[in-house]
């Protein structure tokens, strides 16, 4: 397991942030997409990521507002849990394939699971752009 | 029992809760299902009382879910297992507020018995599942169970067969694409879909232990809506798991399946729809899609 403190670490950037990712089994019930994470899986994951812009959030925002038929009244944030806004398995599999196609991206089904809010599917799609071989 | 009863003092037992009728168990090869329909729950007196058997953890899961409905869909999911299970112990009807929960290595929800050590009574299984306006358990004798429900009337938003040809197997895409009408291939992804997820949570080691495209459901034709488990990769059939798929209060598609080794009958689902504390109605034995 390794283990980083952070006062060894220096970044420019301000909106960076470091997000530090013990997969253990979750709540069944919640479904993530995918679908619950396997605590086999003990792997601890080190995400350096820089926040994703207010615009991606936005973007991300509307899918989910229309995959989930949400009444302009729900309240909604960038915490918002997919599952405590009502998405079951196959609403989380349409949400990530929205994604998919608005960002012009693809998404592994490990890093689909992992993704619980919308700030974490931001912030993979951010990810995910940025990494695309230039056109 | 006694110190089971004194940890749960800081919850408010001096509250009288009605009388819950009680239940028989399920024999070894049914399942008894169980649905609430949440729009027919309207009384805020009787919705109290339901949050009053949840445990203070439960009542926040509930109240983190954004909006009334899905916070009274969340409740009375919680209500229906907790008074469900309660019903079918023999011993003098036990409270519902003092069943334990817990979960296994993977997530997956079940009873924690160990309160009940000295109860004669089996262990029960049970698996709930819910929509925007069903909510249902299923509940089994000895053998692990995973029940799905989806609105038969669900739009899916991207074009069916490419959701197949990313999720389920090579059978199942072939069988999907065999159909002209898209209204039918709709039904039938849907349909599969619960299935393949009922299997999933029956399962209970998460879907990393079992992705959609590893295995196939098929249609056993000339059995009374039977199932068959394949995987996808040796094409070999599992016969220890078992499937029904049911229409329930004519609006949704649910599927029920059981692991069981020791019988080689068809399952039996007995379907009845219930307003706890307030009543129960049996609504069909077995009738399968």
């Amino acid at each position: 397991m390794a283990s980083l403190s952070t006062t060894s670490l220096s970044f420019k950037a301000p909106s960076t942030r470091i997000s530090q990712v013990l997969r253990k089994g979750s709540s069944f019930q919640s479904v993530t997409f995918g679908r619950f994470t396997s605590s086999t899986s003990k792997s601890l994951r080190l995400q350096i990521s820089c926040a994703a812009k207010a615009e991606t959030v936005q973007k991300v925002s509307d899918i989910v507002k229309e995959q989930l038929a949400l009444t302009a009244d729900t309240p909604l944030t960038a915490e918002s849990k997919f599952t405590a806004l009502g998405a079951d398995s196959l609403d989380t599999v349409e949400i990530v394939m929205a994604l998919e196609e608005k960002f012009n991206i693809s998404v592994e089904e490990s890093d689909a699971q992992n993704i619980t809010t919308i700030q974490e599917a931001a912030d993979l799609i951010e990810d995910l752009v940025q990494k695309k071989p230039a056109a | 029992m006694r110190t089971s009863i004194m940890s749960q003092m800081q919850r408010s037992f001096s509250i009288e809760l009605p009388k819950l009728v009680p239940l028989q168990l399920p024999s070894r090869m049914e399942t008894h299902l169980w649905y609430v329909i949440p729009d027919e729950v309207k009384s805020t007196s009787l919705l109290k009382q339901y949050s009053q058997l949840l445990s203070p953890p439960e009542n926040d899961k509930v109240l983190q879910m954004r909006g009334d409905k899905l916070q009274k869909n969340a409740l009375l999911a919680r209500t229906l297992v907790r008074t469900t299970i309660a019903r079918y112990q023999t011993n003098n009807g036990v409270d519902p507020r003092t069943l334990m929960f817990k979960k296994n290595m993977y997530g997956k929800p079940e009873v924690d018995w160990q309160n009940y050590k000295n109860c004669s009574d089996p262990p029960l299984h049970f698996n709930i599942s819910h929509t925007d306006s069903l909510v249902a358990c299923g509940v089994t004798l000895h053998v692990p169970v995973g029940i799905d429900l989806e609105d038969k009337d669900r739009k899916i938003k991207h074009d069916v067969l490419t959701l197949a040809e990313r999720f389920y197997s090579t059978d199942e895409v072939t069988f999907l694409s065999t159909i002209p009408d898209p209204e039918v291939q709709r039904k039938e992804f849907i349909k599969l879909w619960t299935l393949k997820e009922a299997y999933v949570k029956a399962l209970g080691k998460g879907f990393s232990a079992a992705p959609f495209n590893t295995f196939t459901i098929q249609f056993k034709a000339g059995t009374n809506g039977g199932y068959n488990l394949c995987k996808e990769e040796t094409k070999k059939c599992n016969r220890d798991w078992k499937f029904g798929l049911l229409e329930l209060a004519d609006s949704h598609y649910a599927a029920v399946c059981i692991e069981d080794d020791q019988a080689r009958a068809p399952m039996r689902v007995i379907v009845r729809k219930t307003i706890p504390f307030v009543e129960d109605e049996l609504i069909s034995e077995s009738k399968f899609l």
